[in-house]
C-alpha cells in the first residue's frame, strides 16, 4: 500500500521531514519528491499491514513532523548556549593531551 | 488626582527568558517528558511545552519556576544557570579519565554444565587448550594494574572459573603483590557446582566475593542449566548457603537469565530469590551471543515479550514492597540512579560513551584482550571485531589506543547518533555498540529497528508513568536510586 502526503516547504523543512521519516523506518519506506514549494512524501508499506494500520502510521508520521519541527526550533535557539556549555564543561579536563 | 502611582508602575518590568537546551518525548496522549542537557526532568502537557518554546510562558505559572530551577530556561535572575549546567555536565563525565575499573579474567572456557543459552560457547574438555596459562595471567595482571582507575575489580569468568582455581589463586596473590596504589577487589563468577570449603576458606582470607547464577525455581533452573546428575539447582542452593556461612551474607550475589520458559512465571522466580533472602533481582534478558544464537534460544522471544515479563515482575515487586517486603529490581535501580543522580553507575550497557574498554575489559584464556564480555562472546562465534590485541604481543598503549576500541566508542556516542541525539532518554541510556554490531553488523544500527532501543525506551516510559501515577511508587523508586 502507498500513501501520499504533501507538505509545504514554507511550513516544514526537508530536514524535519527526513528526521520524522527516520523514526518510522521500521514501518514504511519513503520517497521525497520536491515540486515547487511542496514536498510529496510517498509512504510505502509492506503487505503485512492492513489499510487501517497504514493510515494510523501515516497519522503518527504527521504528528511526528510537528514534534520534529518543535525540536528544530528548540535546537536552533539553544545551539549557541549548548556549544558554550559543552566547551566549558570539557575545558581543562586533562582529557586532551598537550603533546 | 491620586497620591499614588498606578499598580502597573510598581510591577517589575517583564524580562524575556531564554531557553536552555532540552529534549522532549510523549509518555502518553496528554503527558510529555522534558529532559535537559544533564537529565533533569519535568513532566508536563502540550500546552505548557508550546508556551515555553514560543516564549509565552507566564511567570506566574507554576511551571515557570519549576522549569527555571531545573535549567530549562533562564532569565535575568538566573543567568548562573549556564555555569551550573556546565558543572553538572562535567560531573556526569568526570569518571572518563579514570577508566577501566572492571577487569575480567577468563581463566578457563571449560564447563561441566551444558546450558543451551550459554553466551560464551563453553568447552567441555582439553584443559591445555582452554585454560589460561600463568604467563598470560601474569601479563594480564600487569595491564590491569596500569589502568588509571583507583579502584580495580578483578572478576574471574568462565566457562566455569573454579575449574582453574589454582590460576585464580596465582592471579589474586600476584595482583596483591604487585599493587602499589589501587583499591583491589575480587569476584568469582561461578555456578558453584564444584565449590568446596577449601576454596571458600581461601576466598575468606582474600576477601573474594561470589557471583552465581540462579534462574528461578528448581524445575526452571535445572531445565535451563543441564549438568550431569541434573542437579544444578541443588548444587547452586547448597553453594549459596555454604558461601554465605563462610564469607558472610553480603558477599554472595546471584543473577538470572530470562528464557522462554521464564516468561510466564516472573512471580515464582522472584519468590525463589525471596526464599533465599536476596535483596533484589535483575530481570535480565538473553543476549545475542554464543550458544544462545547457535541453539536459537535468543530468538525464542522478542523484546516485546521480555518487556511484558519485566512489567509483571516489577508490578509484583512493587506489590511486595507495599506489603512491607523490602526488595528491588536491579535494572530499574540502575536507571533510577541515572535519573535522580549524576553518578555513573558503571553498568556497561547503559553508558555513553559506551562502557567497552572504559568500564570493563576482558583478558581471554588465550591472551586475547576484548573490549567487553560480549565482545569475547562474539569472538567465540568467529567475529573478532572487538579484539583489542593480545597480552603476549601488545603493549598497554597498543591495546587501549587501538582503532578496535576507539572507532566503536566514537561512532556509537549517543549524543551524535541519529534519533539518540534528540531522544529525551539519552542521558539515561547507553549506546551498546557490541549489541548493535552483533545484530546489524554496524556499531550504531537503526534505532527504530533495534530491540535494545525498544526495550529501554519502554522501560524508561514505564518508570516515568508509574512514578507519575502513584506517589508510593515515586517514593519507592527514589529510594532505589540510593
Amino acid at each position: 500500500m502507498e500513501i501520499n502526503l504533501t507538505f509545504d516547504l514554507n511550513v516544514y523543512s526537508l530536514l524535519v521531514l527526513k528526521k520524522s521519516a527516520y523514526r518510522y523506518i521500521n514501518k514504511f519506506s519513503i520517497n521525497f519528491n520536491v515540486k515547487n514549494q511542496n514536498v510529496i512524501c510517498a509512504l510505502s508499506f509492506s503487505n503485512k499491514y492492513t489499510a487501517d494500520q497504514c493510515n494510523y502510521f501515516a497519522d503518527q508520521f504527521k504528528k511526528e513532523v510537528l514534534d520534529q519541527d518543535l525540536r528544530e526550533t528548540i535546537k536552533n535557539e539553544t545551539e549557541p548556549v549548548r556549544n558554550l556549555i559543552l566547551a566549558h564543561a570539557f575545558s581543562k579536563t586533562g582529557l586532551v593531551d598537550s603533546e | 488626582m491620586s497620591k499614588f502611582q498606578e499598580i502597573e508602575f510598581y510591577k517589575k518590568p517583564e524580562t524575556k527568558y531564554e531557553l536552555l537546551p532540552f529534549r522532549f518525548i510523549n509518555l502518553s496522549e496528554d503527558q510529555l517528558l522534558l529532559t535537559n542537557l544533564v537529565g533533569e526532568y519535568y513532566l508536563t502537557d502540550r500546552e505548557v511545552l508550546d508556551d515555553l518554546v514560543r516564549h509565552r510562558l507566564d511567570r506566574e505559572n507554576s511551571a515557570y519556576s519549576s522549569l527555571r530551577s531545573r535549567h530549562f530556561l533562564y532569565d535575568e535572575q538566573t543567568s548562573i544557570a549556564k555555569d551550573l549546567l556546565k558543572i553538572k555536565y562535567r560531573t556526569r563525565f568526570n569518571k572518563l579519565d579514570e577508566f577501566t575499573s572492571l577487569h575480567m579474567f577468563v581463566v578457563s572456557l571449560r564447563c561441566e554444565h551444558s546450558c543451551p543459552y550459554c553466551q560464551v560457547s563453553r568447552q567441555s574438555d582439553d584443559k591445555i587448550k582452554y585454560d589460561m596459562s600463568k604467563e598470560i595471567a601474569s601479563k594480564s595482571v600487569d595491564l590491569a594494574l596500569r589502568s588509571p582507575s583507583k579502584n580495580i575489580k578483578i572478576e574471574f569468568q568462565g566457562g566455569e572459573s573454579l575449574l582453574n582455581f589454582d590460576l585464580i589463586k596465582y592471579i589474586v596473590e600476584e595482583a596483591k603483590l604487585r599493587n602499589t596504589d589501587k583499591n583491589l577487589g575480587f569476584v568469582i563468577a561461578t555456578n558453584l557446582a564444584v565449590v568446596t570449603q577449601e576454596i571458600l576458606d581461601y576466598c575468606l582470607i582474600h576477601d573474594i566475593h561470589i557471583s552465581t547464577s540462579l534462574d528461578g525455581p528448581r524445575d526452571l533452573h535445572n531445565k535451563n542449566r543441564p549438568r550431569p546428575g541434573r542437579n544444578s539447582y541443588e548444587k547452586t542452593v547448597e553453594g549459596i548457603k555454604l558461601a554465605r556461612e563462610t564469607l558472610g551474607f553480603d558477599k554472595v550475589n546471584a543473577i538470572m537469565t530470562t528464557t522462554e520458559s521464564s516468561l510466564a512465571i516472573p512471580e515464582k522466580i522472584i519468590d525463589e530469590y525471596l526464599l533465599h533472602n536476596f535483596s533484589g533481582i535483575f530481570l535480565r534478558p538473553l543476549s545475542p551471543y554464543g550458544f544462545a544464537i547457535k541453539t536459537k534460544k535468543f530468538n525464542e522471544y522478542n523484546a516485546a515479550r521480555w518487556f511484558e515479563f519485566y512489567k509483571l515482575g516489577l508490578e509484583y515487586i512493587i506489590k511486595l514492597n507495599k506489603e512491607g517486603v523490602i526488595f528491588r529490581e536491579f535494572y530499574t535501580s540502575t536507571i533510577l540512579k541515572k535519573i535522580f543522580t549524576f553518578s555513573d553507575t558503571g553498568y556497561v550497557d547503559l553508558m555513553s560513551p559506551a562502557g567497552i574498554g572504559i568500564a570493563a575489559v576482558v583478558y581471554n584464556y588465550d591472551g586475547s584482550v576484548f573490549a567487553s564480555d560480549e565482545g569475547r562472546m562474539l569472538a567465540e562465534m568467529g567475529e573478532d571485531k572487538f579484539k583489542l590485541g593480545n597480552v603476549l604481543s601488545d603493549t598497554y598503549k597498543d591495546i587501549f589506543l587501538s582503532d578496535a576500541l576507539l572507532d566503536p566508542l566514537e561512532e556509537s556516542f549517543a549524543s551524535s547518533v541519529p534519533m539518540c541525539s534528540e531522544c529525551a532518554f539519552e542521558s539515561y541510556c547507553g549506546s551498546d555498540p557490541v549489541y548493535h554490531y552483533a545484530t546489524t553488523k554496524d556499531f550504531v544500527g537503526r534505532k527504530p529497528e533495534s530491540d535494545f532501543c525498544y526495550r529501554n525506551m519502554n522501560v524508561f516510559k514505564y518508570i516515568f508513568n508509574r512514578m507519575n501515577s502513584d506517589m508510593y511508587v515515586e517514593k519507592l523508586f527514589m529510594s532505589w536510586s540510593k
